[in-house]
């Protein structure tokens, strides 16, 4: 190819970040923080902060269709219409499946939204570290390979993420889940802290309930405003009062002059030098225009999300990657993993008739993992944890079937019952035949390839399920809840979101992609910090564990850099 | 993500007031092959046989205006045309014209001159027809019922989002500020729109 040099200064960074979701915007900020000049490629359209969020500020009977789908909607989003994220007040924000196909050998929910900020815009917010359990798990039983990083290694980066991000929690001194550098937390409702007092008693503490520890702020923070408390978080934040890239990294990135961000640059593959055994780039598709262009830079960060990622990197072959980049060990594409939840129970209280509540918490409860730690013994590996509630819906107990009139829009408008819902969140162990891999019988809207996955749940979860839903009961039933019913609505990999593990650190090149700091072994200038990069689950939310890996392989990449070692 | 959120939502907003086809249709993201295309229009006349319809499944009240003032009668025909696969629309433009055959026989009188008694008369009816259809799974009255079970769907939904519905019947707070799960229930309380 010939370019003209100037062309080619003009191109050139000295990093290249490939992605602007929650790690890219990490990266981004961190990496121009350090002082280098970054490139941030983001695959689709660029979203304002505060002017983009279109919906943000609408009432309920501002959208036309009572927040409900329309056939065409549902007819060009087979896939996003599966499950709740998609839905008339964000529905920009969320793929076309038909521009972007892939295949399904086994059911996967993939849901993507391809624009600045990615998924920090509508993500579920929930921010929990993992613990020296989590990071010990693969090697004590034998799945997957063993991280080659321990809690004490990671918990200042956790400190330093939690610090600038703003996280709201409470202390609780529990094993599985360690505390970190909260803001005060949310309160919890009146039936929420009788049910934590409950169970708390009847477990001896060997199980608690906290307030979900939660990345929105509970007081300003950094220049942005606190929670409003409306819960209308996926249409965006006016106050900045969530994480996001938009809140976050991205003002910060931007405040170094250093940074360029560059919409609609769909990155087809890493550009690999078989001279220096680096990569020396990356060619991007313009998502507009369908031309072509190459970037060029000294390091580059893949934070394309877990199976965007994994698609640049199988995509990236060449004489001396056949299988893609940095894949001599063959573990690229496997080991995928995502929780598995939508079962658990739920309970009616009684005897709060005369409270209320005021505002709409966006954040629930959090019942952390007990199971299989100490003299807590089951016939599965790994556990769960819990999330959920309580909340007063409007009166319908006696609603008589079908009726109409006066009657029912008096009971419609007044509050009814408490109930408290306990839905679980259960880890997924790895398993390498759950695999994604590149399909070249079709082709996106811009001429690429597409992937195929391949995943399903095995019987260590179908067995931890039962327990998802039975404790669930139990432990409601011992808090007082009446009518307690237990629910599995059935999970299909790719719901919860947490995709992760398709490109594994391990301290073994053979049996791993990138080493203990992100780092791709066989191509030390490539750093990958999204969810790819998992070992293992855990069954906390992933998305602060994925802000201290890439804050802590930022760290490292810039040192390296400045040793000239790569 | 938040499950509970969306579990939450679809509880608040509707609660088990609404039928399990009318979840499955706006919830659960059902669709037909796209090979069925939307056909069914509304007239203005028939705008307003939906909003009379609607003022009687959701009334003025005292405390606030009804289901006509809330614009029913263009939006139960809006969303049939906008969310509803080919098939349902078919069956709920044909039970829309046996509820206007219905009220010829049974008042000698179009829909939309009947009282609003005769109307309520009429619904109680429909009720039963519903009710008994469901019962049954027979092959009679099933576009009545369908229709009659939609419509009263779509009147609760559209309602209970609209700005009437939110404001007066129930009680709106854009911007809350601030969370407080212990407030004291005063008597006469209307509950959270949303």
């Amino acid at each position: 190819m010939n370019l003209n040099t100037n062309l080619k200064a003009e191109n050139t960074y000295d990093a290249i970040v490939i992605g602007s979701g929650i790690s890219g915007g990490w990266a981004a900020k961190e990496l121009t923080e350090k002082g280098l000049r970054v490139l941030m490629l983001e695959r689709g359209m660029n979203i304002e902060h505060i002017t983009g969020y279109e919906t943000a500020m609408k009432n309920p009977w501002d959208f036309k269709h009572a927040g409900k789908l329309t056939e065409e909607q549902k007819r060009t989003h087979p896939v996003q219409k599966r499950d709740y994220p998609y839905q008339e007040a964000n529905e920009k924000w969320w793929v076309n499946d038909l521009e972007c196909p892939y295949t399904e050998d086994k059911r996967f929910d993939w849901y993507r939204g391809f624009h600045v900020g990615g998924k920090s815009l509508m993500w579920g917010r929930q921010s929990y570290r993992f613990s020296d359990h989590n990071f010990e798990d693969n090697a004590k039983d034998g799945h997957g390979s063993d991280w080659p990083v321990r809690y004490a290694e990671l918990s200042p980066w956790y400190d330093y993420a939690e610090r600038f991000a703003g996280i709201s929690g409470s202390k609780e001194n529990w094993s599985t889940c360690p505390d970190g550098q909260f803001l005060p937390p949310m309160d919890l409702n009146i039936v929420e802290k009788s049910v934590k007092a409950r169970i708390e008693e009847h477990y001896k503490r060997e199980r608690i309930m906290m307030i979900g520890r939660v990345a929105n702020l509970t007081v300003p923070h950094k220049g942005r405003g606190n929670c409003q408390y409306r819960n209308l978080c996926s249409r965006g934040c006016p106050f900045g009062a969530y994480f996001s890239t938009q809140s976050s990294t991205l003002p910060a990135a931007m405040a170094t002059k250093r940074l360029t961000l560059r919409p609609y640059s769909i990155v087809n593959h890493i550009i690999y030098d078989k001279d220096t055994k680096k990569a020396k780039g990356v060619m991007v598709i313009d998502a507009e225009t369908n031309k072509t262009m190459e970037f060029y830079a000294k390091i580059v960060f893949v934070n394309g999300s877990t199976l965007g990622s994994t698609f640049v990197l199988l995509n990236s072959t060449s004489e001396a990657h056949p299988n893609g980049l940095g894949n001599g060990s063959g573990q690229l594409g496997h080991n995928l993993m995502d929780h598995h939840f939508r079962c658990g129970a739920s309970g009616e209280a009684e005897g709060f008739d005369d409270k209320y509540t005021y505002g709409r918490r966006a954040n629930g409860i959090y019942v952390p993992r007990y199971q299989n730690i100490g003299n807590d013994k089951r016939d599965y590996l790994r556990g769960f944890g819990y999330q959920g509630g309580a909340s007063r819906a409007n009166w319908q107990d006696d609603v008589a079937e079908l009726s109409f009139g006066a009657d029912l829009k008096q009971k419609m408008t007044t509050p009814g019952k408490w109930s408290m819902g306990l839905g679980g969140f259960g880890e997924m162990l790895p398993y390498y035949e759950n695999k994604v891999y590149i399909d070249k019988t079709k082709k996106d809207k811009w001429g690429q390839p597409v992937l195929a996955i391949d995943c399903e749940y095995k019987e260590n979860e179908k067995k931890m399920r039962v327990d998802m839903m039975n404790d669930a009961a139990e432990m409601l039933e011992k808090a007082g809840m009446k009518n307690v019913k237990t629910f599995d609505n059935d999970c299909y990999p790719g719901m919860a979101i947490h995709e992760m593990g398709t490109a594994r650190m391990g301290n073994d090149p053979k049996t791993s992609v990138l080493n203990k700091w992100n780092q791709m072994h066989e191509v030390n200038n490539v750093f990958v910090t999204d969810g790819s990069c998992m070992p293992s689950i855990a069954c906390q939310n992933p998305s602060l564990t994925f802000m201290a890996l890439t804050a802590r392989a930022c760290d490292y990449a810039v040192k390296e850099l400045k040793k000239k070692n790569i | 993500m938040h499950r509970r959120e969306a579990l939450k939502n679809v509880a608040f907003l509707l609660g088990g007031a609404i039928s399990a086809s009318t979840m499955g249709v706006l919830f659960e993201s059902f669709t037909l092959p796209e090979n069925e295309k939307n056909f069914v229009l509304y007239s203005l006349e028939d705008e307003k046989i939906f909003a009379e319809f609607a003022d009687i499944i959701v009334p003025t009240t005292k405390s606030s205006a009804g289901a006509k003032a809330a614009g029913l009668g263009k939006f139960i025909p809006m969303m049939m045309k906008d969310c509803y696969p080919a098939t349902m629309q078919t069956s709920f433009a044909q039970g829309f014209k046996d509820l206007q055959a219905k009220s010829m026989k049974d008042f000698g009188k179009s829909y939309i001159t009947l009282t609003p008694a005769d109307r309520k008369k009429l619904m109680i009816d429909l009720r039963a027809i519903a009710l008994a259809q469901k019962a049954s799974k027979s092959e009679e009255n099933k576009d009545l019922a369908y229709f009659f079970i939609t419509a009263r769907d779509l009147t609760l939904l559209g309602y209970y989002s609209s700005e009437i519905g939110c404001t007066k019947a129930r009680e709106y707070v854009l911007i809350p500020g601030r969370y407080d799960g212990n407030v004291p229930l005063k008597p006469g309380q209307k509950s959270w729109a949303t």
